[in-house]
């Protein structure tokens, strides 16, 4: 069995003891041990995928009253009409395409400034962005209620896309510095010789190379403001404001035996991160904060 | 390029020039352009700051003043000093709630560490569509809690569930995932784990990449086990980003609120209840502002403390 495991001196903890034999002679049990690898992982993939694949299946399997046969867009169509999802839908991609546009709007000046200020305010700061986002959001929700609500802000996709703004900023400026950090100081300096003012080479220079960077914050702040429970339940009131996460819960709640329509609208919560998630997977960094914090 | 040396390449970049900094711009041009650099970084910084007192600083200080009140949602009320956590720091509820929420994030912690690990590891060899799987097992991070937690309750919410089904088909009764307290805990570990790998998984596989195959060959030649390869180059290569992913992690697990308000709703009989969803039930069901407050409050000192440790040993070893 050593020699399965050893022909991959990189595979990390196994239990093959004799690794000193050279690895081309052992080609054909290489070859094996690949695919037992591989069983093994589609085997953990398969087990992992279930809960998702068990949503993707009963959303497209015919309901309990339906005369459909085989797979069928009819629970689709079905919550569409009963429900209020397109209004949801609408709801959530509004708020979370300006929490998208408004955090890297003010994350990557601010990361510009974490990435090559070198005064002490500025390293504060960043200290300042570590620690707020950390702390749970459930001790500035209350507060933010009160405030919000005088200000009629509470029921209101405003008032919403402004909590998530404001917690995204910290975790996206963090990545944006960090992104900043890998474009050379040499290019600017190139541009301020040139004449070119601080704010120029910021946006001439750093930010038009930085695609990869935006890209990477602004799924960052998509998946959270998209995914986002706790600020939802806390501050939508009304059918006709609430975002997805809102309306599945809340139709779950009410139609707990119907699983075909239920899942039907959780498919369609899923699919926009989905889509997002299987086009940009090259600038997806897990946990945003994650990469960053690694990297600088 | 491996990322070590990107990343030592990028301490020296930091380390250099910047607009004002120590840079070969000729003198005079210098001064002009730092006066000109502090006068934009301060307007670059602007929004970010104004958001931050906004969104987190006024809500800080304004849940000091509520947790020292004896309020409402509606108005702030006397001012009663400790009362409250007083209150708070001897009710049962709550050291209940801090013993779950320690037990949740030592099992989402080190259960989503020990699986990512393992995949990470096993990705890293050549397998046939390696980057599919590596893909497709990004996807419980992915996809909304709102989404996986409901089909997570078709599959054990009731006896007739998928799974319970399945234990009852094998003979080994039927368990209530969900109704029996210690079931209802493991079962929202379980949860949390699965939901939380593949951010332990992408870590370490970046950590990963990063290190020379040749180390290995080298290390083999000499005779080093695989065991011992494994604790002696790979565990140790891996410890800053394992260390930045613990860290993060328990922060994550703290103050998680929906993996489990929406698998369990804190149930049955609180077996659930950690302390954000205590905190939660506490303001926005039993109406109890101030103790309410007060118990975010000690959370929050908590992970101030958690975080500026955590920032300033990332600092220290990123500058050496």
């Amino acid at each position: 069995m050593s020699a399965v495991l050893h022909a991959h001196p990189e595979s990390g903890p196994a239990l093959g003891v004799d690794a000193g034999k050279p690895r081309r002679v052992l080609s054909e049990a290489g070859m094996r041990g690949r695919w037992w690898r591989f069983t093994l992982i589609l085997a953990i993939t398969a087990v992992v995928l279930v809960p998702i694949l068990v949503t993707v299946v009963l959303a497209f399997t015919p309901g309990p009253n339906s005369t459909a046969t085989g797979l069928t867009f009819e629970n689709l169509s079905g919550v569409f009409s009963k429900t209020l999802a397109a209004t949801w839908l609408k709801n959530s991609l509004i708020t979370t395409l300006a929490t998208v546009v408004v955090s890297v709007a003010v994350a990557a000046p601010a990361g510009y400034v974490l990435s090559r200020g070198r005064s002490k305010a500025v390293s504060g700061y960043s200290l300042l962005l570590f620690v707020m986002q950390s702390l749970p959001i459930i001790t500035s929700v209350v507060p933010l209620f009160i405030l919000f609500a005088g200000m009629g802000l509470v029921d209101n996709l405003l008032g919403l896309t402004i909590i998530y703004v404001g917690s995204t900023m910290t975790v996206a400026t963090w990545m944006m510095a960090a992104y900043f950090d890998s474009i050379p100081v040499s290019l600017e300096e190139a541009a301020w010789i040139d004449g070119c003012s601080v704010f120029g080479s910021f946006l001439r220079v750093v930010l038009r190379n930085s695609l990869p960077g935006v890209l990477s914050t602004a799924i960052f702040a998509f998946l959270l403001a998209w995914n986002d429970y706790l600020v939802a339940i806390v501050f939508l009131r009304s059918n006709e404001i609430f975002t997805l996460p809102m309306g599945v819960q809340s139709f779950f709640q009410q139609n707990a035996t119907d699983w075909t329509s239920v899942m039907a609208l959780a498919v369609v919560m899923m699919l926009p991160p989905v889509i997002v998630f299987a086009t940009l997977n090259k600038y997806f960094s897990v946990g945003g904060i994650g990469g960053s914090l690694a990297g600088r | 390029m491996s990322s070590t040396t990107a990343q030592s390449g990028l301490a020296r970049a930091r380390r250099g020039v910047a607009p004002g900094g120590s840079g070969t711009v000729p003198g005079k041009r210098r001064s002009k352009l730092s006066a000109q650099a502090t006068r934009t970084f301060f307007w670059l910084l602007l929004p970010s700051v104004v958001l931050l007192v906004l969104i987190h600083g006024y809500p800080l200080i304004y849940a000091a003043v509520q947790a020292t009140h004896d309020g409402n949602l509606l108005q702030t009320g006397n001012f009663i000093g400790g009362e409250n956590f007083a209150t708070v720091l001897t009710s049962p509820a709550f050291w209940k709630a801090a013993q779950f929420t320690l037990w949740f994030t030592i099992v989402g912690v080190f259960g989503s560490w020990l699986v990512g690990l393992g995949l990470a590891l096993l990705l890293r060899t050549k397998i046939p569509a390696g980057n599919t799987f590596k893909v497709l097992l990004l996807l419980p991070w992915v996809v909304p809690i709102v989404v996986s937690s409901t089909a997570w309750n078709w599959l054990v919410a009731t006896p007739d569930s998928l799974i319970p089904s399945l234990f009852r088909n094998l003979g080994l009764g039927t368990p209530l995932f969900l109704a029996d307290p210690t079931l209802a805990s493991i079962t929202v570990m379980v949860f949390k784990v699965w939901v939380s790998f593949p951010f332990m998984m992408m870590m370490i596989s970046a950590a990963l990449a990063s290190v020379d195959s040749t180390v290995y060959e080298a290390a083999s030649m000499d005779g080093a086990t695989r065991w011992q390869q494994f604790t002696q180059i790979t565990l140790p290569l891996i410890a800053r980003s394992t260390y930045i992913s613990w860290i993060l992690m328990t922060i994550f697990c703290v103050n998680d609120f929906p993996t489990i308000y929406l698998l369990t709703g804190g149930g049955p009989v609180n077996a659930t209840t950690s302390l954000v969803v205590l905190a939660y039930r506490t303001v926005f069901q039993d109406f109890a502002t101030g103790p309410g407050v007060a118990i975010a409050f000690l959370m929050t000192m908590t992970l101030v403390v958690i975080s500026v440790i955590l920032y300033r040993q990332i600092r220290k070893s990123s500058v050496e």
